[in-house]
């Protein structure tokens, strides 16, 4: 590569990257400045909005509904989705082109109408959950399902799923033993991008969330819709608040999953 | 009685007959080799073999014991795949003692059935490394070993050497064989590669389209193929219409009529059959020609002796050939 190149090379990234990431790093000033008004830079700089977010029962409360709604839609989705693919890619891998029909429908339904459904199919037996925080969660697993499904998928081609399945049981493992020994040690990568992904899609999910629930469970997003009357530095504050968790979040799993090779 | 038989196997998916009617044998420390283009059914025949793939009828005796019925888990079978199969989370001892753990076995046991099988495959220094940071020929040894430490009545071997470069796939071909009868394995093997059947195996048995086409020792499917076929998938036969040949002979032939190349000499020109040589290709240790004579074309191999001796194309030269050399085939 000629150094014309490696020059251009490196604008044209630096200058999308700066383009991405200038909105938040204009909420992030927003946010700890007093006032930002009619200069071009702020006024001053303060933690005032950071400490009184970090102080208020109320987002600390939503943050936790949230944290909950999340991991128990996660949760959901690995102890249910987990062995239904374990099941199709090994024993009926033609079901596969009906799963990748399927797993478009919740970007393809619009949340408003899917919610409706979802509000009907929940209020009636076996399964009463409307007006509970448990109809988010059996929600948001079907959201998070495109996600996990082709993560893991790619997960099971790339290890020769049947090949290593046949060589444990040849080797006396019974299927069980063989899906757990064998198989599932080998789709961490797979499960840790799914989980990764959908979280962080999950996390900011808005619609459902209030159209569901709404008030009666404040999660995070919710919260923010509330509050958007309020001063615009504190709910900056709450943006970015929001955006570190999960980057924190992010963080801690990939340093979990890099320990582990 | 045969150590395995198997009889009459069958097997289709939906209308397409896999195979039919399979009938063959292998005796105690035996290596048998099925040998066949791809799609015959061999991969699927080892398949059934191993309890993999169900069978729709027939039996598979082994030792007396009719395998039909009885899970992977029982058959007390070791394979050996094109892929490795080796299992990425573990280390290449962990892959070993798989099989032995499942037995559960006293873990020194293992750890000394292990080392010893490592030895045999001459990875003993690699125990501690993962799948990922192994050769294609490392793999597939620890493959091999980790299929032998379960001490099985039969290894099966999927084409285990496709997946190798060529230098590698000679030594491991050597290896495989050397440890097959130091053991006396009984192993079934499945190639479409007609050098590695010749090489490896005590007897060869020729698929094609799902049937056995031919049985036998090496030697016997290499000079007297029994039908065109098995002509043409074992070397590099000329295959001859009866007209033909009678032309080349000033014999009546009732049926084709199969040639090696390296049975036909050549001669200077003005003995023998006249021909014009068309063209040459260098296999190497034989220079292979393609001939003219008669209105037809043939191949001849010559041992490739020196460079003076080369004939060029478009020479004058004559054949000779030895009646006893050719072989009808249907």
């Amino acid at each position: 590569m000629s150094r014309l190149e490696n020059v251009y090379h490196r604008s044209v990234v630096t200058v999308m990257l700066l383009l991405l990431l200038s909105p938040l790093i204009a909420t992030l000033i927003y946010a700890f400045s007093t006032q930002w008004g009619s200069t071009i830079l702020p006024e001053g700089l303060t933690l005032k909005w950071m400490t009184q977010l970090w102080q208020d029962p109320r987002f600390l409360l939503a943050l936790a509904h949230s944290l909950i709604i999340c991991f128990g839609a996660l949760v959901l989705s690995v102890v249910l989705v987990l062995p239904l693919m374990f099941v199709i890619a090994y024993y009926f891998p033609r079901l596969d082109s009906v799963m990748n029909i399927l797993i478009l429908l919740p970007f393809a339904v619009p949340p408003v109408v899917s919610s409706v459904g979802l509000l009907q199919l929940y209020s009636d037996g076996p399964l009463v959950l409307t007006g509970t925080p448990w109809i988010l969660i059996f929600c948001y697993f079907t959201i998070a399902l495109p996600f996990i499904y082709r993560a893991i998928t790619n997960n099971m081609q790339a290890i020769h799923l049947r090949d290593l399945m046949d060589a444990a049981q040849l080797l006396g493992a019974s299927t069980w033993q063989a899906a757990v020994l064998v198989v599932l040690p080998n789709l961490r990568k797979g499960c840790m991008i799914a989980l990764l992904l959908s979280f962080s899609f999950l996390i900011g999910e808005f619609v459902f969330a209030n159209l569901l629930v709404g008030d009666r469970f404040e999660t995070l997003q919710v919260y923010l819709y509330n509050m958007r009357t309020g001063s615009g530095h504190f709910t900056s504050a709450l943006v970015i608040s929001y955006f570190l968790v999960v980057l924190l979040l992010t963080l801690v799993a990939n340093m979990v999953n890099k320990g582990k090779d | 009685m045969s150590y395995l038989s198997v009889k009459q196997l069958n097997k289709h998916y939906g209308q397409t007959q896999v195979f039919e009617n399979i009938d063959f044998s292998a005796d105690e420390g035996e290596l048998v080799t099925l040998l066949g283009p791809s799609g015959c059914g061999k991969s699927t025949l080892l398949r059934c073999l191993a309890g993999l793939t169900p069978v729709d009828s027939g039996q598979i005796l082994l030792q007396g014991q009719n395998l039909v019925p009885l899970a992977p888990q029982q058959r007390g079978i070791g394979m050996v795949f094109q892929s490795y199969a080796l299992f990425p989370n573990m280390t290449v001892d962990g892959n070993v003692a798989f099989g032995l753990k499942m037995q559960k076995l006293p873990a020194d046991e293992i750890r000394r059935r292990v080392a010893e099988v490592l030895d045999l495959v001459e990875l003993r220094e690699y125990a501690t490394r993962y799948p990922h940071q192994l050769s294609g020929g490392q793999s597939q040894r620890v493959a091999l070993a980790r299929s032998l430490v379960t001490q099985p009545r039969l290894l099966l071997l999927d084409e285990p050497l496709s997946a190798l470069d060529a230098r590698i796939r000679k030594h491991l071909r050597d290896q495989i064989r050397r440890i097959q009868q130091e053991l006396r394995l009984t192993a079934i093997f499945v190639t479409h590669d007609q050098e590695e059947a010749l090489t490896l195996s005590d007897r060869v048995v020729l698929m094609n389209k799902g049937k056995i086409v031919q049985n036998g020792t090496a030697e016997i499917l290499y000079t007297q193929p029994i039908n065109a076929f098995a002509a043409g998938f074992i070397g590099s036969y000329n295959v001859l219409s009866a007209q033909q040949a009678g032309l080349l002979t000033g014999r009546t032939w009732q049926k084709q009529v199969a040639i090696r190349p390296e049975s036909i000499v050549l001669v200077p020109a003005g003995q023998g059959i006249d021909a014009t040589i068309t063209s040459h290709s260098l296999l190497g240790n034989v220079i292979r020609y393609h001939v003219q004579t008669l209105g037809f074309e043939l191949l001849v191999d010559v041992l490739n002796r020196s460079v003076a001796d080369l004939h060029p194309n478009g020479a004058l030269v004559g054949l000779q050939l030895d009646i006893s050399t050719l072989c009808e085939v249907a």
